[in-house]
């Protein structure tokens, strides 16, 4: 509906509520036509002038134009990134970089089957990136719905390289928590919390996770009051 | 497009306002019947559009519209749905937008109920409340607008206040601002007689309903927000002498002066122009409560507005309403003819030394609260008035109120002997004293607080009950006002009681606690049995539990909580209360201290319930009073 039928309503509605009165002492008024005149036409003309006048001024009449405008601008934007990166891919295929934004990309649209497709194809081209091989072992685990499988063993290939993977440690920690390995998904969700940047939603969302955790090992351990066992120190492999 | 048809709907409604206005004012002095048919007309579309904006605004918090600038600072999508909807009015625009529908809604009963009214005098009280509508619509439109829109909008809110989340919030302002507003009517009937010269008991009769609903509401609205201080801020207590507070009380002592002075000029006829008067300062009142809420100029927990323009805009309005009015009242008052001769003892003479005290206390208050804003402005240093100044300033003023509460129902209109008085209360005063000084023991310890109460509340029920048996004994039958009367006294009375033995014999405790310790206040034992993080949609919280035991036997598992909200990073303390009717147990978290342990804090709260149910007494008494007035109008 376009907002200046909207106002046009308005108007025509304001001015019956104004002009029913008179209409309804027309035959009491009948030899007083001026009396009905100059209000009835004077309510007439300054209303609706009035009505646009103010809301021009004060409102944002363009807005809903703006918000069509930036919706279609975004969509169109988003779409365009995608052609313009598979295009440039196409030119130099041995872009790991590249592969992995392509791939990120397709999981943000749910296109799973072509996200691993393409993520593959970056851990080719740089096999020891643990954010690469991590980012894989995700579009995986979406596409089989379960982090068991290949999905795990790639995400310990990850962690292998770089103890410091973020994604890696979210997903290592998640698979524990599933086989309700609370106290192995307390020590990787403990590690993770250190690195992340204080104060973010992502932080807070590991925080939440990490205390859910703590009381389902505490439960597992019989009940309240005892304290939760120390998690196991970080694997003496740690290559840094 | 929603908030684009509610802000088209308040600029219509701002020009029916002032259509209103100017058509009611101009066709009462020329006896002009299609302007004031007009006049009518506009009322009713004003309201219309009012709603229409009101609920375009609560369509866009309840969709998460953060386009809409009111929407992005008071809500976010955490929030549940039911305080999306009262974020609506949570904020300083959409409480005046509230402001501007409840004045709307009044103006419209005034021209449905209204009907019988003499012509002229309804189209001046519609116009006065037209042009009092146009004012807030354009502080809304121009200063407070709710639909400003961002571009582009952000990805979430910033939440509505935790202060609000709750409750006692949703219904708190609207039943205030009920009353505020509804002191627009006796305010804009009061305008109309001073302009007309014309106020007779019949228009007493006119007013009374509309000032005893408003008063109402206003009785409700305080209540309610102490109520909601006493659970929500943790520590118990129910009335802080905050500015915000002053600001409702002084309407509301007014209020009630201008409800017992209408009644003695629609009984009498006489003190026409006191009444008139307090019609004038009850509405201005409630105005100068609003500007010192809203404006910003207090910094206390009701003032969540900040802005110097908006406290401007109204003050500004403020100097014209209140200096038009004095002027006409200056001008006109004498054109109002006094009638109804009364002598120095009589039941007006008592009603009017009653006023005048309650006015008197109404001053105290008004100087404790404006004082330390008269220094700070003018450069002078910063001061805080609180309770002691209160306690022993307002208080005093009070006692007498309620002794000649007891007496005045029971004196003459006209002439009163004072022996004969004195003789027939002789019994009730002595039975009060006795009652009040010797009932002390029984609940605990002999305290000066809990003496004065009980005399003062026994003293108030005893003659009130006694006077209505020997009126009904005498005539055969009471009327619905006097049972109103009798019901808001007693009421009263109740709260009285309460105020006295609560602050005589509360008691509270803060201990630290490790899970399982126990503690002990008056006959209660209390067990702590740790605290669990307990999450939420928009906060997080940690909820204590605390067994209360008497004598060994569990009575109940108090929770309170400590509540983190997301958005605003605020820490809210949700205290557990056990309610009951000879007092409340009252248990609050504090900080949590090493090792699982917790800050605790525990009150005992004797009667307090009483205040709030002695309120809600008052209440129904007034609206009793208000359906007799009703009953009258009807019946002529």
């Amino acid at each position: 509906m376009n907002l200046w039928i909207g106002v046009g309503a308005f108007v025509i509605v304001a001015l019956v509520f104004l002009l029913l009165p008179l209409w309804r002492q027309k035959s009491a008024l009948a030899g007083r036509h001026n009396e009905i005149r100059w209000p009835a036409v004077g309510v007439l003309g300054a209303l609706p002038a009035l009505t646009v006048g103010l809301y021009i001024y004060l409102g944002a009449p363009d807005i809903i134009k703006e918000q069509a405008l930036t919706q279609a601008q975004a969509n169109y934007d988003v779409d365009g990134m995608v052609k313009a990166l598979e295009d440039k891919l196409k030119v130099t295929p041995n872009d790991a970089e590249g592969w992995y934004a392509l791939g990120r990309a397709y999981i943000a649209f749910e296109r799973f089957a072509d996200a691993e497709e393409v993520l593959r194809k970056a851990t080719v081209e740089a096999p020891k990136d643990a954010k690469l091989i991590a980012q894989y072992a995700e579009a995986i685990a979406l596409k089989q719905g379960s982090l068991d499988g290949r999905p795990l063993e790639l995400l310990m290939e990850a962690l292998e390289i770089s103890y410091e993977e973020t994604k890696a440690l979210e997903l290592a920690g998640l698979a524990a928590f599933q086989k309700e390995k609370w106290a192995e998904a307390l020590h990787y969700w403990r590690r993770l919390l250190k690195l992340l940047p204080k104060e973010t939603e992502h932080h807070e969302a590991i925080a939440q996770a990490v205390v859910t955790a703590e009381r389902k090992l505490d439960l597992s351990l019989g009940g309240t009051g005892m304290k939760a066992p120390t998690p196991p120190d970080e694997p003496k492999k740690t290559p840094h | 497009m929603i908030p684009e048809l509610g802000h088209v709907a308040l600029i219509i409604a701002l020009q029916l306002a002032m259509l209103q206005g100017v058509l009611g004012l101009a066709g009462a002095t020329r006896g002009n019947t299609v302007w004031i048919a007009m006049a009518r007309g506009a009322a009713g579309g004003q309201l219309l559009f009012i709603v229409a904006g009101f609920l375009a605004l609560i369509w866009s918090f309840m969709v998460n519209d953060f386009s809409v600038m009111n929407v992005a600072d008071h809500s976010s999508r955490h929030l549940p749905v039911q305080y999306r909807i009262t974020a609506a009015w949570g904020s300083h625009e959409g409480s005046f937008l509230l402001w501007a529908l409840l004045m709307s809604s009044w103006t419209v009963s005034v021209v449905l109920v209204g009907r019988k009214l003499p012509a002229d005098l309804q189209a001046r009280v519609i116009g006065i409340l037209g042009l009092l509508s146009f004012f807030f619509l354009a502080y809304i439109l121009f200063t407070s607008n709710p639909f400003m829109r961002l571009h582009p909008p952000p990805a979430n809110g910033s939440d509505l206040n935790p202060l609000l989340q709750d409750p006692g919030m949703i219904i708190h302002p609207p039943l205030l601002y009920m009353g505020y507003v509804g002191f627009s009517v006796a305010f804009a009937f009061a305008i109309a007689a001073l302009i007309s010269g014309k106020l007779d008991e019949a228009w007493a009769r006119w007013v009374r309903p509309w000032t005893l609903m408003a008063w109402v509401f206003l009785t409700l609205g305080i209540m309610v927000g102490s109520w909601w201080a006493y659970y929500e801020l943790g520590w118990g207590g129910w009335w802080f002498w905050d500015p915000s507070e002053n600001a409702s009380l002084m309407p509301w002592l007014a209020g009630t002066a201008l409800v017992h002075s209408l009644a003695v000029t629609e009984q009498r006829g006489a003190l026409r122009v006191w009444t008139v008067f307090l019609s004038l300062t009850a509405f201005a009142l409630s105005l100068v409560g609003t500007f010192l809420v809203r404006s910003g100029v207090l910094s206390s927990v009701h003032a969540f507005a900040l802005d110097p323009l908006r406290g401007l805009f109204i003050l500004v309005f403020l100097c014209i309403l209140i200096g038009t009015s004095l002027i006409l009242f200056a001008k006109r008052a004498g054109a109002v003819k006094t009638a109804g001769d009364f002598g120095t003892v009589s039941r007006e003479s008592a009603l009017l030394a009653g006023n005048v005290l309650l006015l008197a206390a109404l001053a105290t208050v008004l100087l404790g609260t404006l004082y330390p804003l008269i220094l700070d402005a003018l450069g002078l240093g910063k001061i805080s008035v609180g309770p002691p100044y209160f306690n022993a300033v307002f208080v005093p003023m009070m006692a007498p109120v309620l002794v000649l509460l007891g007496i005045a129902p029971w004196m003459r209109w006209g002439r009163e002997s004072l022996p004969e008085l004195l003789r027939r209360l002789r019994w009730q005063a002595g039975a009060a004293v006795l009652i009040g000084s010797v009932l002390p023991f029984a609940v605990a310890e002999w305290k000066w607080q809990a003496a004065l109460g009980l005399v003062l509340a026994a003293w108030m029920i005893l003659s009130t009950l006694s006077g209505l048996i020997a009126r009904r004994r005498a005539t055969g039958t009471l009327p619905l006002a006097a049972y109103g009367m009798g019901c808001a006294h007693v009421g009263l009375a109740v709260g009285v009681i309460g105020m006295g033995l609560v602050s005589a014999y509360q008691s509270e405790k803060t201990v630290a606690m490790q899970v399982d310790d126990s503690t002990r206040l008056g006959r209660y034992e209390f067990v702590f049995r740790g605290a669990e993080e307990v999450p939420a949609a928009n906060y997080s919280a940690m909820r204590g539990v605390v067994l209360l035991k008497q004598e060994g036997k569990l009575v109940t598992t108090l929770a309170p909580e400590k509540r983190i909200y997301r958005s605003s990073q605020m820490t809210m303390t949700e205290s557990a209360i056990r309610y009951g009717f000879f007092g409340d147990v009252y248990v609050a978290m504090g900080e949590p201290l090493e090792e699982g342990s917790w800050s605790m804090q525990f009150y005992l709260k004797p009667f307090v319930g009483w205040l709030w149910g002695g309120a809600l007494l008052m209440a129904l008494g007034g609206l009793l009073a208000a359906l007799s007035g009703r009953n009258k109008g009807v019946n002529e």
